[in-house]
């Protein structure tokens, strides 16, 4: 349990700078990708601004259990099965959850693409830094 | 108190004026200019859906221009249909259905010629239950048809009403507070 949530931590860190990074960069040379953002589907206030910025660790500590009880499934080495992992997970969990987003909420095509390529690459990190530290 | 009417009455028939009432034609409109910080927004309210009059009244070297406009939130249109809900939403649209522009005063008696003028006036401005006083920089002419344009603009905050620009994203997008408010009446003198 201690090894899972230390390595949910280390990992929810790097997600966290890699991400809201990524983030953060891509709205300032990209804004006309985030046009669409500007919609009463996205929260307007201050008020879950925690709860966004907690998502990568929320998702580290997921995917740190996740990894712990199936990383005997995942072989090769680390990078492979970081890759593996995070396609697996992209898969099983990203993939439904975007068909449902795109056919029950008003948002387009590439805004769910968009997510999907986010999370895989969220997942595809998790999984290489997992694999390198509870291999 | 109740012998104040009567005064103003009996001033103003007393009194030399000039005045003029000036009834507002439906393809009067308003536009709402803003931006994030990703890109730039034009809301426009492009038909008026009243029939309204304002009363010019010179008395003495007042210039009082009595009259409103209130124009429903929902006819705004930002040429993007999830803007315009958002924008709907910020302005609380549910709980205001118009926002009102309520005309108090000019500088001076407009010269209706085909020149376009320049004059200000003061307005109080009523949005999503809030209301703030502004001084307005109109330009006032008048076309071949005999018909009145007076073009008034203003920069605006949200934060004068007590609203709050939105932010998306954990504030990684962000609309700045300022607005440009910019409205074209038209109209014919009565």
């Amino acid at each position: 349990m201690k090894k899972i949530l230390i390595s949910g931590f280390i990992t929810g860190c790097i997600l966290f700078v890699l991400s809201y990074g990524s983030l953060f960069l891509a709205v300032r040379f990209f804004p006309v990708l985030f046009t669409e953002y500007n919609n009463p589907l996205f929260n307007s206030d201050d008020n879950r601004d925690m709860l966004f910025y907690l998502h990568a660790f929320i998702f580290s500590f997921a995917l740190s259990w996740f990894w712990d009880r199936f990383k005997s499934l995942f072989r090769g080495r680390f990078i492979l099965r970081g890759l593996e992992f995070g396609l697996v997970y992209a898969l099983i969990a990203l993939l439904p959850v975007m068909w449902i987003s795109f056919s029950a909420l008003d948002v387009t095509i590439a805004m769910v693409l968009s997510w999907f390529g986010y999370g895989l690459m969220q997942a595809i990190v998790a999984g290489i830094i997992l694999a390198k530290i509870n291999p | 108190m109740w012998y104040k009417p009567i005064l103003w009455i009996c001033l103003l028939l007393l009194w030399p004026l000039e005045r003029a009432r000036w009834v507002i034609a439906e393809n009067s409109s308003l536009s709402v200019n803003g931006s994030t910080n990703i890109n730039k927004f034009s809301c426009e309210i492009p038909a008026y859906d009243q029939i309204d009059t304002l009363t010019l009244l010179k008395v003495d070297k007042q210039i009082a221009l009595t009259g409103n406009i209130g124009l429903k939130v929902q006819s705004f249109d930002c040429h993007n249909s999830m803007m315009t809900r958002d924008l709907r939403k910020t302005l609380k649209e549910k709980q205001y259905p118009r926002l009102y522009i309520r005309f108090l005063s000019l500088s001076e008696f407009p010269e209706l010629t085909a020149d376009p003028k320049q004059i200000t006036g003061w307005v109080n401005i009523e949005l999503a239950g809030a209301s703030k006083r502004f001084e307005i920089n109109y330009q006032v002419s008048t076309d071949d048809q005999k018909v009145i344009h007076l073009l008034g603009s203003r920069n605006i905050n949200f934060s004068d009403f007590n609203l709050i620009p939105p932010r998306k994203l954990g504030g990684m997008i962000k609309t700045n507070d300022q607005l440009t408010v910019a409205f074209h009446l038209k109209m014919k003198a009565i």
